[in-house]
C-alpha cells in the first residue's frame, strides 16, 4: 500500500469513526465489544479499501458503516456464548431499579432511560435502522447498502420499528 | 385513502422518501382524517425524541489511535510483503495477516491482558530512579550491539533525535515468560518506552490501543517483531512516533537482502 493510499484511507474513514463506534455500541450493547468491533472492521475496510471507488463524505461513511455492522453480527455469533454473560451495564441496571420503583420513572429524564430500553429491547434488524435513520440521518437507499436488504424492507422495518417504540413508550395507549 | 395504505405510507412520507404525487395524496388525507393525523403527530414525536434524546458515542481516543496504528502497520506489512526480497517472510506476513483480524478478536482475553498489564508495570518501573536504562546511550550503534549475548535477537534501533524524539538507551525487561528488549526514548520530560520481541514466539495480539493509569499502551506487530509503546505522551505524538518507528522498520526491510 502506497503511503498516499493510507492517507486517502484515513481520510476516508477517521472522519467516521464516531458513527462507526455508535452504530457497534448500539449492535452490541457493550463498550469493549464495539472498540474491537470497530478495530476488526476498520483493517477489514483497509484490506477492501482498493474496491473502494466512492469519493464523497456519505458514501465513505456509509461503506465504513456495512462493514461494522457485518462484522458486528459476525462477532455476535462467534460469542454468542459469551453474550449469556455479558458484564455489569451500567445502563441497564440504573433502568431496572426505575422498573422497581415506578414514581422514580416519572422524573425529568424518564422518556430518555425508557427509550434507551425499548431501544435495547428491539431486535437488532429493527434496532440498526432507528439508528442509521434518526442518529445518522441516512436516506433509505444508503440504509439498505449498509443493511444489505431492499429498499422496501427498510421502509417496513422502520415503521414496525417505530410502532414498537412507540407502544413501549406509552404507559396507557388511551393517551397515545 | 384506506388507513392500511396510510399507515404503509407514513413512514416513508416523514422520512421523506415518498414520490412527490404520492406525498400529495397522504397530505389530502391528513388534513381530512383526524385519526390519521393524530398518528403523524405522534410518530413525529417520537423521531424527535429519538433523534433528541438516544445518545451518539464519540469514538475513545484510544481507539482512534488503535485503528490510526492498524492501519499504518497493516500498510507498512503490506509494502513489505510486495517487496521480492522478503522471502520466506512472506510466509510469516500472510499468517500474520490472517492472525491480524480474527486473533484480536480472540486474543483480547486474558493473554492480551496479562501482556498488557507487565508492559505497564514495567514501563511504570523504567520512571523509576535509575531503571529507565542498562545501558546509556544516544547512539544506535552502541545500544544495539550492547543486546548481544543477552537476547537471541537483535532488535532494531533506530535515533530519532532529529525528529524530537531523541534515543535514551536500551534495557532487558522481561514479558510474556521471555528476555525483550525495551528502548527509551525521550521527548521533552516524557518518557517513551518501546518494547519489542520476535513476533514468532506467538501471543501477539492484533493492534491494540489502551490507557492505563494515565499511561498510553499502543501495541502492533509486524512479520518480524511484536511492538509495545508506553508512555505519558499525548495521543497525536505518540501516534507520529509509532509512525517514524513504523516507517524506520519498513525502510529497514526494504533494504534487507
Amino acid at each position: 500500500m502506497e503511503s498516499s493510499e493510507l492517507e486517502r484511507f484515513e481520510a476516508v474513514v477517521l472522519p467516521h469513526l464516531d458513527a462507526a463506534y455508535t452504530l457497534a455500541r448500539y449492535l452490541t450493547r457493550n463498550d469493549h465489544d464495539a472498540q474491537d468491533v470497530v478495530q476488526d472492521a476498520s483493517l477489514r475496510a483497509l484490506r477492501y479499501f482498493h474496491g473502494f471507488r466512492g469519493a464523497g463524505s456519505a458514501e465513505g461513511r456509509a461503506w465504513l458503516l456495512a462493514i461494522v455492522r457485518n462484522t458486528a453480527y459476525t462477532w455476535q455469533r462467534q460469542h454468542r456464548a459469551d453474550t449469556l454473560t455479558t458484564e455489569f451495564d451500567e445502563e441497564r441496571h440504573s433502568e431496572s431499579v426505575a422498573d422497581r420503583h415506578p414514581e422514580a420513572a416519572v422524573e425529568a429524564g424518564s422518556q430518555r432511560a425508557a427509550l434507551r430500553r425499548a431501544i435495547g429491547e428491539l431486535g437488532p434488524e429493527f434496532r440498526e435502522v432507528i439508528v442509521l435513520r434518526e442518529l445518522e440521518g441516512l436516506s433509505y437507499k444508503e440504509i439498505s447498502d449498509v443493511a444489505g436488504v431492499p429498499v422496501g424492507t427498510v421502509m417496513s422495518r422502520l415503521a414496525r420499528a417505530r410502532r414498537r417504540l412507540e407502544e413501549a413508550l406509552c404507559a396507557d395507549p388511551e393517551d397515545c | 385513502m384506506t388507513h392500511p395504505a396510510f399507515e404503509a405510507q407514513l413512514d416513508a412520507y416523514l422520512d421523506g422518501e415518498l414520490a412527490a404525487p404520492d406525498a400529495a395524496e397522504l397530505e389530502q388525507h391528513l388534513r381530512a382524517c383526524p385519526e390519521c393525523s393524530r398518528l403523524e403527530r405522534r410518530r413525529r414525536a417520537l423521531s424527535a425524541a429519538l433523534r433528541d434524546q438516544l445518545p451518539r458515542f464519540p469514538a475513545p481516543d484510544t481507539l482512534r489511535a488503535g485503528v490510526r496504528a492498524g492501519a499504518r502497520a497493516e500498510a507498512g506489512r503490506r509494502a513489505r510483503r510486495r517487496a521480492p526480497s522478503w522471502g520466506a517472510l512472506a510466509v510469516a506476513a500472510s499468517l500474520a495477516l490472517v492472525a491480524f483480524g480474527s486473533r484480536q478478536l480472540a486474543l483480547r482475553g486474558a493473554a492480551g491482558e496479562a501482556i498488557t498489564n507487565q508492559v505497564l508495570a514495567s514501563h511504570v518501573r523504567s520512571l523509576m530512579p535509575g531503571h529507565l536504562t542498562d545501558v546509556l546511550s544516544s547512539d544506535q550503534h552502541t545500544v544495539k550491539p550492547w543486546f548481544n549475548g543477552k537476547l537471541d535477537f537483535s532488535p532494531p534501533v533506530y535515533d530519532f533525535a532529529g525528529a524530537g524524539f531523541p534515543l535514551v538507551g536500551g534495557r532487558l525487561e522481561y514479558v510474556d515468560g521471555g528476555p525483550v528488549a525495551a528502548l527509551a526514548y525521550r521527548r521533552r520530560q516524557h518518557v517513551i518506552n518501546v518494547f519489542l520481541w520476535p513476533a514468532d514466539r506467538g501471543r501477539t495480539a492484533g493492534p491494540r490501543a489502551a490507557t492505563r493509569q494515565g499511561y498510553h499502551l499502543l501495541h502492533w506487530a509486524t512479520p518480524a517483531y511484536a511492538y509495545w509503546v508506553a508512555s505519558d505522551l499525548g495521543l497525536a505524538e505518540l501516534g507520529d512516533f509509532v509512525a517514524l518507528l513504523q516507517r524506520g522498520d519498513s525502510a529497514a526491510a526494504a533494504t534487507v537482502r
